[in-house]
């Protein structure tokens, strides 16, 4: 899985060198932080994220409902399904400073958070 | 809950509906134009939706381990994957479609034409069923839920398939060549749609690297508005597309698009290889 998927990566950087160029390169997943957010009785917690204004950033979204949710953000441009108990990863950002809205969709009246890029 | 189910249902319907009202709109003209000559089946578009429903079930079910792949980014992956496969079908179809007439064998191409539109329908109903299975499933553990959102998904489902069946008929009673055309340029927009979604996804997982958002009409039309929801659904509007999205997009149309400009080149040069008495 490993070989195939640094392969893939190989030719993408190379298909899209011009444009990285223009919008700066990924960084190794190393060295991006990572946040942690929970959905618990489809509730976000913490339901504020503050993160660091122009940075890359991996949100690992863990779901501890037995219901699935998804995660959605029109501001962040960012949709993801997250199964019941399941656990993903996005990646968000660079940000410009600001309030970046999200939810989930499956029970948008309750599951309400932000980002705020500072 | 009921109209949350609406729209929810609705949106992932739309898309499949859309796509698949677009190849019976193809279907119909092929038979118009090339009559006998182009062996097209109706029938393929039963195959697409079985086994669409089928795969869309698979997807579903799999969804726990499949999210789990490449480190936690494994949805984003097979989920472009899926439109990356999509799209080439698209091109290989409105490349081939209609050279038809002009093969000496054309059972052969129309056989592939069928191929290609089963492949495009079972594809988009995989992606956009597979999340309605997984919202559903989910709300039946739910009983206080479930009822509201049962019918909340039969009227969204409803009004997604009536919105495809509307298009058919407005598409299919204008004038043959006028109709193709419109048909044309939807299917360059769905493509452009799922080229930019191929770059979000990948963007998302950080497989494609950060380009900057090129403009922001969210101020002009909210992507949170009933509008912005059909604009999405229809031509894959994002009030803050990136640069890459951008790009993807027009590829996509291009792709598509530029597929029936070669055949309009190419086929002026080998003359018909089978005469029909007309």
């Amino acid at each position: 899985m490993s070989i195939s998927r640094s392969r893939f990566s190989g030719l993408l950087a190379r298909v899209c060198l011009p444009l990285s160029l223009l919008g700066g390169v990924s960084q190794a997943s190393g060295a991006v932080p990572e946040i942690e957010l929970i959905i618990k009785d489809h509730l976000f917690f913490p339901a504020t994220i503050e993160i660091p204004a122009r940075q890359k950033v991996r949100v690992r979204i863990i779901n501890q409902d037995p219901s699935p949710e998804e995660f959605e953000s029109f501001e962040l441009n960012r949709e993801k399904l997250v199964v019941g108990y399941g656990e993903v990863v996005i990646f968000i950002g660079p940000l410009e400073p600001g309030e970046y809205p999200f939810f989930g969709e499956f029970y948008p009246k309750t599951a309400q958070g932000v980002v705020i890029a500072k | 809950m009921f109209l949350n189910a609406v729209v929810l249902v609705l949106q992932e319907i739309l898309e499949a509906a859309l796509l698949l009202s677009v190849m019976l709109v193809f279907t119909r003209l092929f038979h118009l134009v090339w009559q006998q000559n182009f062996l097209l089946r109706d029938s393929w578009v039963y195959y697409g939706i079985v086994l669409g429903g089928l795969g869309a079930g698979i997807y579903a079910q799999l969804t726990p381990q499949i999210s789990s792949w490449f480190d936690y980014v494994g949805q984003e992956v097979v989920n472009a994957g899926i439109h990356v496969v999509t799209l080439s079908l698209l091109t290989v179809l409105t490349f081939v479609a209609p050279l038809s007439h002009l093969d000496a064998k054309p059972y052969a191409r129309s056989r592939l034409v069928s191929l290609c539109m089963i492949g495009i329908v079972l594809l988009s109903i995989v992606r956009e069923c597979s999340e309605i299975m997984q919202y559903m499933g989910g709300i039946a553990s739910q009983p206080d839920n479930f009822t509201p959102v049962l019918f909340g998904g039969i009227i969204g489902a409803g009004i997604g398939v009536s919105t495809g069946i509307l298009l058919f008929y407005g598409i299919v009673n204008l004038q043959t060549r006028v109709a193709f055309r419109s048909a044309l340029i939807l299917l360059c927009l769905i493509a452009g749609n799922m080229a930019a979604q191929v770059a979000m996804l990948l963007n998302q997982a950080d497989w494609l690297p950060y380009t900057p958002v090129v403009w922001n009409s969210s101020n002009l039309i909210p992507e949170t508005s009933v509008f912005g929801h059909l604009l999405y659904a229809l031509i894959g509007y994002e009030a803050t597309p990136s640069l890459l999205q951008v790009c993807f997009y027009a590829a996509g149309i291009v792709l598509v698009g530029v597929s029936p400009l070669f055949r309009r080149i190419w086929s002026d040069k080998p003359k018909p290889m089978v005469q029909y008495a007309s």
